[in-house]
């Protein structure tokens, strides 16, 4: 019996075995918050969500264990339109209940800040994700928000943004400073909301791919391996080893353009315009094998329903097998100099510390996560696509500073490069995928995107069709303690190393 | 800090040779796609509308007579028309894709009796030629030698800041053109903007835009500027982006690769020509 399972059985909640890997616990309505709880002491909240229009409208808290493969699903039909909340027992559970109170309109009764989390300019009474979405090209202003704010003599607000300076993307941050010291930052979010997952509802699978594609630029490959992953799961497709190896490549790929790209913003933020130019000069060179080998910079449009919509190049494969001794050699020299430049190592230690205890109750994926203690990697905890087969470490720090996040990224890319090895060595002949057959049903599916865990939902109908997409890419989750981090004693000059360190998607966040 | 130097030295330089001379290393990834209207019929034209997921291509009429409308202000570059008929829609792969009127990604082809009949050219009346040609001096005498921008995110998949940010990288190196971000709109001669225009971006969108001193250029980079893409029809969408300021180029891509914003950028300075043909070298429009 595997740990969750125990875990239900201990709650007194009858469960079925979903799709490969899934548990499903139904609970009544009144008791959901109570039994959320008691699993939520033992289990980790990996995600929690509203589904269904009009009156048939239902709950599902998705748990997950160190050490169990598999995920537990408690599930509720909802009758009313609020539930008792979590939050004050279950940290990790306040935005996914603020989203599910201003998408949804489900209200989270005591909830203790129920401020919605990123529709900042909007009138209250709409909810994307219910009402219908012919009315709201025309909505009235919106109420505006209150943003917490810091009193007491000397203390200003400074924001930043939405516009940013130079090419990034578009959010905003307030800060509350009494000069030098950085008191409070409190983001803004919500400005880059395309409403992705309820514009791909009614779509069918292969249609929905374009959206899941475009959730983010830079983690384009790992949500849509996520998403298409649950929906062959809901259909019991099994894609095979061939495409299953090739799939892991490409999201190893991702892994390295989206490091090298981080690395060369942390530089950057430290003055390191020489590391910042070799680093970018490194992710421009793995987007080129990445379009030699599938005709696209950030791999849009490989990924197909049941495999992949063309093969790998052979031109591709030798690009690659060249490059790679390159690449390894360069990050190797490059690790090594960053840690011998004390200006660059003294910028980042000990500058937004995250907690131990603090970052745990938030659940943090990814190297954010890894850097406060939390020994979670996906591909090894969930394994997936062929990463049973394959030989990789993952590192875990407890510091939780920059420096921390930072080696983390720098060990994960030296990983990277061992698996594209790995996989080189025994190169897949994945054929195209044919027409599978997409069914009804409903299944988790997920990939370690280079910021952490991706977990999509899907669910479809007879037709196979979308009714529900909830995609929750690991900025969701990793968002929720930045403020946290950037008041634990920094001053205003840390930003952008703060901001840098993080790196995290807000494409990802807004949706 | 000097084995940083010398390790910047040992790379060698790395900066491509685009535009002087093509450069085979960036320009592999699909940048467009094109039409061979010679090996379109009625049938292949209908069934690669049925199956274009973001209304690039869509059809008027039924297989005896009737329309294609084919839009690269659409197309997010999926592949799906290529794999279905590689004879009809073929990529372009050189990376100059950037026009400056919206009508110059589109083009239509009709067909009579089950045969193709004409694919229609631009009608341009011969003033407005000579207009635009004036204005493109202009351009060139104002930003030609120094063209600073500034860069607004109005709802993006950060894909295109990911190319953007590439831009000032050994690579690449726009400076070598004369070409600068700015971080503040008060000192840019334009604005570069990439993403749907959300509710929430349109109000920043505007107040940057009219912070921006005249003469000023609008750069719409990537298809969600353009034309929406996926996300044409939503319901936090507010653009197209130019219906909202006017835009004076436009560079298609998903997201549009370095080389192709910098066939863009030129163009806006009227440093580079036009060269892209949705309907293809053959074909017309």
């Amino acid at each position: 019996m595997s740990g969750l399972a125990e875990l239900a059985e201990l709650a007194g909640l009858p469960y079925r075995r979903g799709a490969q890997g899934e548990l499903w616990a139904e609970c009544p309505e009144a008791d959901f918050t109570v039994k959320a709880r008691e699993l939520a002491t033992r289990a980790l909240l990996s995600d929690l969500f509203a589904c269904g229009h009009g009156t048939r409208r239902s709950l599902m808290a998705v748990f997950s264990t160190i050490g169990d493969s598999a995920w537990l699903v408690l599930r509720t039909d909802l009758s009313e339109d609020h539930f008792h909340s979590l939050t004050e027992a279950v940290h990790a559970a306040s935005w996914y209940e603020r989203e599910i109170a201003e998408m949804f309109g489900i209200r989270p009764e005591g909830h203790p800040a129920p401020q919605p989390l990123r529709l900042h300019d909007w009138p209250h009474r709409y909810h994307p994700m219910r009402d219908d979405l012919s009315d709201m090209k025309s909505l009235p202003a919106g109420h505006g928000d209150r943003v917490p704010k810091v009193r007491g003599q000397g203390v200003f607000q400074l924001p930043l943004g939405p516009v940013r300076s130079g090419p990034q993307e578009s959010a905003e941050f307030l800060f509350n400073s009494g000069g030098e010291d950085l008191v409070m930052v409190s983001p803004r979010f919500g400005y880059k909301m395309r409403l992705v997952e309820r514009l791909a509802e009614g779509l069918s699978v292969e249609q929905a791919l374009i959206h899941a594609e475009r959730l983010a630029g830079i983690s384009t490959y790992s949500n849509a391996l996520a998403f298409v992953q649950a929906a062959e799961r809901a259909a019991g497709v099994d894609v095979g080893r061939d495409v299953n190896r090739a799939r892991s490549v490409l999201n190893e790929l991702e892994r390295l353009h989206h490091h090298f790209g981080h690395l060369g913003r942390v530089a950057d933020s430290t003055g390191l315009t020489v590391a910042a130019a070799q680093y970018a000069a490194l992710k421009e060179e793995v987007l080129r094998a990445c379009a030699e080998l599938t005709g696209h910079r950030y791999l849009r449009g490989i990924l197909a329903f049941g495999g992949l919509s063309q093969r790998l190049t052979a031109a591709g494969q030798d690009h690659l097998a060249e490059a790679l001794p390159h690449w390894e050699v360069t990050s190797h020299r490059l690790e090594a100099l960053l840690e011998d430049t004390a200006t660059f190592i003294d910028r980042l230690d000990g500058t937004a510390v995250l907690l131990t205890e603090y970052a745990a109750q938030h659940n943090l994926l990814g190297p954010i996560g890894r850097s406060t203690g939390a020994d979670r990697d996906c591909r090894r905890d969930h394994p997936y696509a062929c990463y049973k087969d394959l030989r990789f470490d993952v590192l875990v720090k407890s510091q939780g500073d920059a420096l921390a996040r930072v080696r983390i990224v720098l060990f994960e890319v030296s990983q990277s490069l061992r698996i594209v090895q790995q996989i080189l060595e025994d190169w897949p002949d994945a054929e195209p995928a044919g027409i599978a057959e997409v069914r009804g049903g409903s299944a988790f599916g997920w990939a370690e995107a280079p910021g952490g865990e991706a977990l999509h939902f899907v669910q479809l109908d007879d037709g196979g069709r979308i009714q529900r997409w909830r995609a929750r890419p690991p900025a969701v989750v990793n968002w929720h303690p930045y403020a946290h981090a950037c008041a634990s004693g920094n001053n205003l000059t840390d930003y952008p190393v703060i901001e840098a360190s993080f790196g995290i998607s807000h494409a990802e966040f807004d949706r | 800090m000097s084995r940083w130097v010398l390790r910047g030295l040992a790379s060698g330089i790395k900066t491509t040779s685009y535009p002087k001379s093509p450069d085979p290393g960036a320009s592999n990834a699909p940048a467009a796609i094109e039409l061979n209207v010679g090996a379109l019929s009625p049938e292949l034209a209908i069934e690669t509308a049925r199956i274009c997921p973001t209304e690039a291509i869509t059809i008027q009429g039924d297989a005896s007579t009737g329309s294609l409308q084919f839009d690269m202000g659409q197309c997010v570059l999926c592949g799906r028309c290529v794999r279905k008929a590689p004879e009809a829609f073929a990529y372009r792969r050189a990376p100059e894709v950037a026009v400056r009127r919206r009508r110059s990604l589109e083009t239509t082809v009709s067909w009579r009796d089950g045969r193709i009949a004409n694919v229609a050219p631009p009608n341009e009346p011969a003033d407005a030629l000579d207009k635009a040609a004036e204005l493109r001096q202009r351009a060139h005498r104002l930003f030609g030698r120094s063209l600073h921008l500034r860069h607004v995110d109005a709802g993006s998949c950060n894909g295109c800041e990911s190319e953007l940010q590439l831009l000032t990288t050994p690579y690449y190196d726009l400076a070598r053109l004369g070409v600068f971000f700015t971080p503040t709109p008060r000192h840019a001669d334009g604005l570069l903007v990439t993403g749907v225009v959300t509710r929430q971006m349109h109000q920043a969108l505007i107040a940057t835009y009219e912070a921006v001193p005249e003469p000023k250029l609008v750069i719409a980079a990537g298809v969600c500027a353009i034309g929406g893409g996926c996300f044409a029809n939503g319901p936090t969408t507010h653009g197209p982006l130019d219906s909202i300021l006017p835009v004076d180029v436009y560079v298609p891509g998903c997201p549009p690769s370095p080389s192709a914003l910098i066939h863009g950028l030129l163009l806006a300075t009227s440093k580079a020509e036009e060269r892209y043909r949705p309907g293809g070298a053959s074909g017309g429009a």
